[in-house]
């Protein structure tokens, strides 16, 4: 009798024991609920969008304001006041600060990226990496104070035409936000350059400059892009730094102007910040306005997130 | 022919060295301006806050002897004769202040948010159905894993919520059974406060300490730290209002600060002697700062009259820059952060496991995958709009409570917990767990036993950096409706929240002027980013340990 029970123990099927079941699901409803997340965010922007544009608010059942999607999409003044919803005021200050931001991060995230990849010392790489981090762990409301505190009257002494809230300055600390994001994926591409090839580069009798410009940055050069991409939907995305420093008018600029940089706009994020704290009645169609513009931003930052992702996979070089 | 040669070995090995000497430093620079830049700006925003120049100069002159010239000296001395000493010497001094820090917010919500008997009733109402869960799981009849888990259930449930419970009362049954929580508050005779806290909450800092001094010197030794450690808390709470602290901080302080410390001394001492002299760096530190402050007091010397005081720790907002102060939102922030944690870490964790242990290579898995990827990266904004419309409209909890806000935070940090703790997993060799396969254990044993131990130290430093975070996001509080300003704290999960960095915001837009520009900023702003930085070290430093260790 005895054997029979020790050799019931060794065969037993424990694969669908209760225990391995139940934790098995209990894991399972944890990696699930990020895709009920997803479709929450979907569905939720979706249908209030949808109660928002007068084309498809009868479908909802919804009576009252609501707003033409032609002049959502196409119109250039932002007043809710006036039932003036036009969110190319909003876009174009987002474009700009995602352009201003650009032009701080990329320079500065890829040669970060070259000098910690190639250049480096173990020591150094140990110190300036969290150092780094931080710079991206500084809350965003800090940034957007700095911004205004301390970067709008600096700016103020060299172009005294500066406003108070400028795009400029927020442009600078979301530029200084996002370094490290750019700088960190490029870098994990760099490093995924084999050495052999580094070494091929040498033994053609090249410098460390020509192994770096010439053979590392070429082979990584889809990993650089697609860490601008992300870094740059980040900075589509970042509230609160623009809330504080970039203003609360809604303004139509030419982002090609580079004197348009130094007066003040609402971008998108800030408008809906705005929404928020003006006293706006629950179901209204600012209410609604407020999920148009959080579809808007949405749908732009998952483009970019799905493009980068497909840089990063499609030109990848295989070794 | 014969000249072409002649140039081509004459170009030869003529390589400029200047373009790569620029290129290096122009790179090492482009690194530096951020750093630098962000470096600049701490700066003056800490001078606003902390207005170092308002002291007088003796004052400076006296910490400079007492305390700077020491430290330097002795950082120096060490730096050249034994760098390992110095780390040591500069971990126990950096231990000592992020557990200050750490041992303040604690200290909160003993005082204001969870009063010690609430503790000790939820600690009691916890640890006994966890006792019966674990005698079953190792009584000798071994009760099949699915009664097992009912009764652990059920247990739990009539422990901390009573029968027929909130079940019961959805249908309209009256409450039978008090919840042992319940009970336990309703206790006629209780202890005092202090004593309470001793039992439920310094047992597990004592009881660290002494499974570490067992495990250096046997247990007889294990045991007699253990006693040692509830003696210092209890020393503390009797002595503490002799010195002017009550006996809760009191007992928080000494089991938050002066435990770890001491065990974190003691074990330097004990394990590596020949390190001992970096020891010494921590006691000028501690020593310089006390004679300082007796020259000082004695002297007549006036400090920096710095925004950052105790008025402004502990009071709430005023509409009057200089009575403003943070209380209510760092109170906010705690809370936030504990519901955040409680949240975030089971599930970021189980979705980990599943995609890393469990999860077959097939289409619902790669959406899984990419679905988590592309959540990692929509704005916090959008967040705060899923927590307005899910939770605030459609499930219709109340506006901007701890809860909601809790909620929203934890599903916005989700992705990064899920993504760094799948890191900390697949660091964990593959050997390890074909080893723990072939002892016949099953996947559940091997994820438990093998794989969850290993990447702990990874998976905690992912939460925690995320939980930073999480701590310095405004804009979806803001969308839930938290009420910018609050004037008292928070004690439950359905009370109205603030936060930090809210409160900051409030300040630097709602109520903005010259006033608030000048004082009341500055000095949320230093909170918050002390805070912050105190969490990014321990990541760090954590990271650095496990990696070495690895």
């Amino acid at each position: 009798m005895a054997t029979d029970d020790f050799t019931d123990d060794l065969t037993r099927n424990t694969a669908n024991a209760p225990q391995e079941l139940v934790t098995r699901a209990f894991f399972f409803v944890c990696a699930a609920l990020s895709v009920v997340t997803t479709v929450s965010i979907i569905v939720l922007l979706v249908t209030e969008a949808a109660k928002f544009f007068s084309l498809t608010a009868p479908l909802f059942g919804v009576t009252g304001e609501t707003a033409s999607i032609v002049d959502f999409l196409t119109g250039t003044t932002w007043e809710i006041n006036n039932g003036k919803f036009g969110v190319l005021a909003l876009v174009s200050a987002t474009l700009m600060i995602t352009i201003g931001s650009a032009v701080i991060a990329i320079p500065l995230g890829v040669a970060t990226a070259i000098y910690l990849s190639e250049y480096a010392s173990q020591d150094a790489r140990a110190v300036l990496k969290p150092a780094l981090e931080i710079l991206a762990g500084i809350p965003t409301v800090v940034y957007g104070f700095f911004a205004l505190i301390y970067i709008t009257p600096a700016i103020k002494t060299v172009l005294p035409e500066t406003g108070t809230f400028n795009l400029a300055a927020a442009s600078v600390v979301v530029g200084i936000m996002i370094i490290p994001m750019v700088a960190s994926i490029s870098e994990d591409a760099m490093s995924a350059v084999p050495d052999e090839l580094r070494q091929a580069g040498y033994g053609m009798g090249a410098t460390k400059f020509d192994v770096s410009t010439g053979i590392v940055v070429p082979a990584a050069l889809s990993g650089i892009f697609s860490s601008f991409i992300l870094a740059l939907s980040r900075a589509i995305g970042e509230t609160m730094a623009v809330t504080v420093a970039a203003g609360s008018q809604a303004n139509f600029l030419n982002p090609l102007d580079p004197t348009a940089y130094l007066e003040g706009a609402l971008p998108m994020t800030a408008a809906m910040i705005k929404l928020l704290l003006s006293d706006i009645t629950g179901g209204g169609v600012a209410y609604r306005s407020l999920f148009a513009i959080g579809l808007t931003l949405f749908v732009i930052t998952l483009a970019m997130n799905v493009i980068s992702d497909i840089i990063a996979r499609r030109y990848r070089e295989e070794y | 022919m014969a000249t072409d040669t002649k140039t081509a070995v004459e170009g030869f090995g003529q390589v400029s060295r200047t373009v790569g000497a620029v290129f290096r430093y122009v790179l090492l620079a482009a690194t530096l301006v951020g750093i630098v830049a962000l470096t600049v700006l701490l700066v003056f925003v800490a001078n606003d806050a902390v207005r170092p120049l308002t002291a007088d100069p003796g004052w400076h002159l006296t910490f400079f002897g007492t305390l700077v010239v020491p430290t330097l000296g002795l950082g120096g001395y060490l730096a050249v004769r034994d760098p390992e000493s110095l780390w040591i010497g500069g971990m126990t001094v950096g231990l000592a202040v992020v557990s200050l820090l750490f041992a303040g917010g604690v200290a909160m919500i003993f005082v204001d948010i969870v009063t010690p008997v609430v503790w000790f009733a939820y600690v009691v109402a916890l640890a006994a159905p966890s006792a019966l869960v674990v005698g079953l799981h190792r009584s000798s009849v071994e009760p099949p894993y699915l009664l097992r888990l009912a009764v652990g259930v059920v247990a739990y449930y009539v422990s901390l919520l009573g029968l027929p419970g909130p079940v019961g009362g959805l249908a309209g049954v009256p409450q039978v059974v008090p919840s042992l929580a319940n009970a336990v508050q309703s206790l006629p005779v209780l202890p005092v406060d202090w004593m309470l806290l001793l039992v439920s909450f310094s047992v597990l800092p004592a009881a660290v300490l002494a499974a570490y001094a067992r495990s250096v010197a046997g247990g007889r030794a294990g045991l007699l730290v253990g006693v040692v450690a509830l003696a210092v808390v209890a020393l503390a709470a009797l002595a503490g209002p002799a010195i002017g602290i009550t006996t809760v901080p009191a007992v928080v302080l000494a089991s938050v600060v002066v435990l770890p410390t001491a065990g974190y001394v003691g074990g330097v001492a004990a394990t590596r002697p020949e390190r001992r002299v970096g020891l010494l760096l921590p006691a000028v530190v501690v020593g310089g700062t006390l004679l300082g402050a007796v020259v000082v007091e004695a002297a007549g010397f006036a400090g920096p009259q710095s925004w950052v005081d105790w008025q402004f720790l502990t009071s709430a907002h005023s509409r009057n820059a200089v009575d403003a102060g943070l209380y209510p939102a760092i109170g906010g922030s705690i809370l936030l952060m504990v519901t955040v944690a409680l949240l975030s870490f089971p599930l970021g964790v189980g979705a980990a496991v599943y995609l890393e242990e469990y999860a077959p290579d097939n289409r619902l898995t790669r959406f899984i995958d990419v679905n988590i990827s592309n959540l990692a990266g929509v704005p916090s904004v959008v967040y705060g709009l899923l927590g307005l419309g899910v939770f605030v409209r459609y499930l219709g909890s109340p506006s901007g409570t701890v809860l909601v806000g809790g909620a929203t935070l934890a599903l916005l940090i989700l992705p990064i917990v899920i993504i760094s703790s799948r890191e900390a997993i697949r660091s964990v060799p593959d050997d390890m767990r074909q080893a723990s396969y072939g002892m016949g254990a099953t996947r559940w044993q091997t994820v438990k036993n093998v794989v969850l131990p290993r990447s702990f130290p990874g998976i905690l430093t992912g939460t925690i950096l995320a939980l930073g975070r999480a701590i310095g996001e405004t804009a979806p509080l803001i969308m839930i409706g938290a009420p910018d300003v609050l004037f008292s704290l928070p004690t439950e999960l359905s009370s109205k929240v603030s936060a930090m960095p809210l409160q900051v915001f409030a300040w630097a837009s709602l109520y903005a002027g010259p006033d608030f520009y000048e004082k009341a900023v500055p000095a949320g702003v230093v909170v918050l980013v002390t805070v912050l930085l105190a969490m990014n070290s321990i990541a760090i430093v954590l990271r650095n340990r496990y990696q070495s260790e690895q």
